[in-house]
């Protein structure tokens, strides 16, 4: 119970498994036998796609955690053997698409910065070494 | 002289608004204008899957004839591609009268692609964190997994093709609109799963490192930056 209620969408809402009565409901009255038939049929072919797609996102998902995983080590292995690297990466999930960028440089924002300060103080020293002389 | 400086101003500050602006342009455009457009409900047409679309010439050559399909056929491409627009007669033949004759099923796929091209889509944006995502991103999620219920044809569409009003269009309308809710809670039943496969990639690497996941619905979409404290 505890675990149904953290569910983003709670199971009991759920169709799963659904019946093609499920999504049919009202929809067959004032329709002729011809006309329900068809509708009932496409409503159980509804359930078919749906399982079908569900299916697929579970594949999606789990291959998405594979290469995530495959990121992971990659991501490690140039850590370990160099300095600057970038990798982007998209992953197709369950619900939509994932996009990972991971950057790594020597020369970091406070790099620069330093460096920044560090050259004008360096102008600044030979400006006043320039003009005392 | 200074009229002349003025007016080659003037240019220069509308070509740089113009550039600056333009992508914003469509966002302004009239969609009853532009969208509705026959020849664009046609384009919509052409987008359906291969199976559906060959049912669809075989009926166009079964009503119009051997010629009306060949050209039909031939100018496919150009027409999906728009460089020839399809004219009144065509839109006429594959979207008044043809429905007449196509099967339920053509029926429903025709309505779908239809559904999901002309009704309103909503994008959403934010940042949230690994700790906070779930509580941040629950109220959303309902609301657009639930969207398709009250998603609707414009009504310059229902009114050009009446077919759509019909009781067993209304029916696959139903059916429709549940599949689609379907299709949203599978799309967010492994989110928590995706979440913590997202937050293990930011704690087993270092760097800067951004990641951007975007949650696709049949209505809407929702692009999250996410971040980890």
């Amino acid at each position: 119970m505890e675990d149904e209620k953290k569910e983003l969408v709670p199971k009991k809402q759920s169709l799963f498994p659904i019946q093609a009565e499920d999504i049919v409901d009202n929809a067959l009255q004032n329709l002729d036998e011809k006309q329900a038939r068809e509708i009932t049929r496409k409503a159980a072919d509804e359930v078919v796609r749906i399982a079908v797609e569900k299916r697929k996102a579970e594949y999606r998902n789990s291959a998405a955690q594979e290469e995530m995983q495959n990121l992971i080590r990659n991501a490690d292995l140039l850590d370990k053997s160099v300095g600057d690297y970038k990798i982007n990466s998209t992953f197709e999930t369950a619900s939509g698409t994932t996009n990972v960028e991971i950057r790594k440089s020597k020369l970091t924002s406070a790099n620069i910065i330093a460096i920044t300060i560090g050259l004008a103080v360096l102008v600044l020293l030979i400006v006043f070494l320039v003009l005392r002389n | 002289m200074v009229y002349l400086i003025l007016a080659i101003a003037f240019i220069v500050l509308v070509g740089f608004v113009y550039q600056k602006y333009k992508s914003l342009l469509p966002l302004f455009a009239s969609k009853s204008s532009a969208s509705f457009h026959n020849a664009e409900l046609v384009k919509t047409l052409l987008n359906l899957d291969e199976k559906s679309f060959d049912e669809l010439l075989v009926l166009y050559k079964m009503e119009f004839g051997a010629g009306a399909a060949r050209y039909a056929r031939k100018t496919y491409q150009k027409w999906k591609a728009g460089k020839v627009r399809p004219n009144r007669q065509t839109f006429s033949r594959f979207l008044v009268h043809l429905p007449k004759v196509m099967s339920y099923d053509l029926k429903c796929e025709v309505l779908r692609h239809l559904m999901e091209e002309y009704c309103a889509k909503d994008k959403y944006e934010l940042t949230v964190y690994t700790d906070d995502w779930e509580r941040t991103l629950e109220p959303l999620v309902r609301k657009i997994i639930d969207k398709p219920y009250t998603a609707e044809l414009p009504a310059p569409i229902e009114e050009k093709l009446r077919w759509l009003a019909e009781g067993e269009m209304q029916a696959a309308r139903d059916i429709l609109r549940k599949s689609q809710v379907e299709e949203g809670k599978i799309a967010v039943s492994m989110l928590r799963q995706e979440f913590e496969n997202i937050e293990k990639l930011l704690d087993s690497t270092t760097g800067k490192r951004k990641v951007t996941h975007k949650l696709k619905f049949p209505y809407g979409t929702i692009t999250l930056k996410i971040k980890r404290r």
